[in-house]
């Protein structure tokens, strides 16, 4: 686990709430190229789902078009 | 009555185009759902200039708008110490478009409510009444970018509601 107090929480709410914001932004991009890069090396997206803690239907829904823009860039 | 539904359809078209560009802003910024901050980029592009305009009035150059939201968060996250360089920015691949119906983040429902909410208020929907309904939101990234810029809202908003008036 993290340990939220080696990280600088700042008083003004707006700050706060926007360092909020950017973490999730971070953690999706993070995602995608996380996932693009177990489809590249043949991961099934049940392993992936398995893998984030999701279901497999969540995972495709939220992510399949990294595999069309995959297989678009491959053919 | 024919004026009025002459009216009401341009009003349509312009929805139909500032969705449509919002989204792609959203696409470009790899998020699915188009929010204040996209909204606000995709009035700068309506044909009707008078969002531009606004900007310009208050000696803002609007070009410097998109920049200053990619950078927001970067400052987001320094601001809590942690440095993750230009990852935290955009610059990376568009998301592709998918042909679901389309839908706004939170802060974009809000635009499109209050849009809806005024335009018996004002004659067709230009730019700057986007520009004004946005510069009116204290919070999330549009707020701070425009604060980054050193734009004051409320001259933003003065000055956006004189050009809608004048147009």
């Amino acid at each position: 686990m993290v340990d939220l107090n080696a990280l600088h929480l700042p008083d003004d709410p707006d700050e706060a709430l926007a360092a909020v914001v950017a973490l999730r932004r971070l953690a999706d991009t993070l995602e995608r190229r996380a996932v693009r890069s177990a489809l590249g090396q043949g991961w099934s997206w049940a392993r992936i789902a398995q893998a984030l803690g999701v279901s497999k239907q969540a995972a495709h829904k939220r992510l399949s078009d990294i595999a069309e823009k995959s297989a678009q860039e491959i053919s | 009555m024919f004026s009025r539904i002459k009216a009401r359809f341009n009003d349509m078209s312009t929805i139909k185009t500032l969705c449509e560009a919002a989204e792609a802003y959203a696409l470009q910024d790899q998020q699915r759902e188009p929010g204040a901050e996209h909204f606000l980029l995709a009035a700068l592009d309506l044909p009707d200039g008078t969002a531009r305009l606004t900007f310009e009035r208050i000696r803002v150059d609007p070009e410097a708008l998109e920049p200053a939201i990619a950078r927001q968060y970067g400052n987001a996250l320094a601001a809590i110490g942690l440095d993750v360089g230009a990852a935290a920015s955009a610059g990376h691949a568009p998301l592709a478009a998918r042909p679901v119906p389309f839908n706004a983040s939170a802060s974009g429902q809000e635009i499109m409510q209050q849009l809806a909410a005024e335009r018996k208020a004002h004659g067709p929907l230009l730019g700057a009444h986007v520009v004004a309904t946005i510069a009116s939101m204290q919070h999330g990234v549009a707020a701070r970018a425009l604060r980054a810029m050193g734009v004051d809202a409320g001259m933003l908003k003065a000055a956006a509601e004189e050009i809608a008036k004048g147009s």
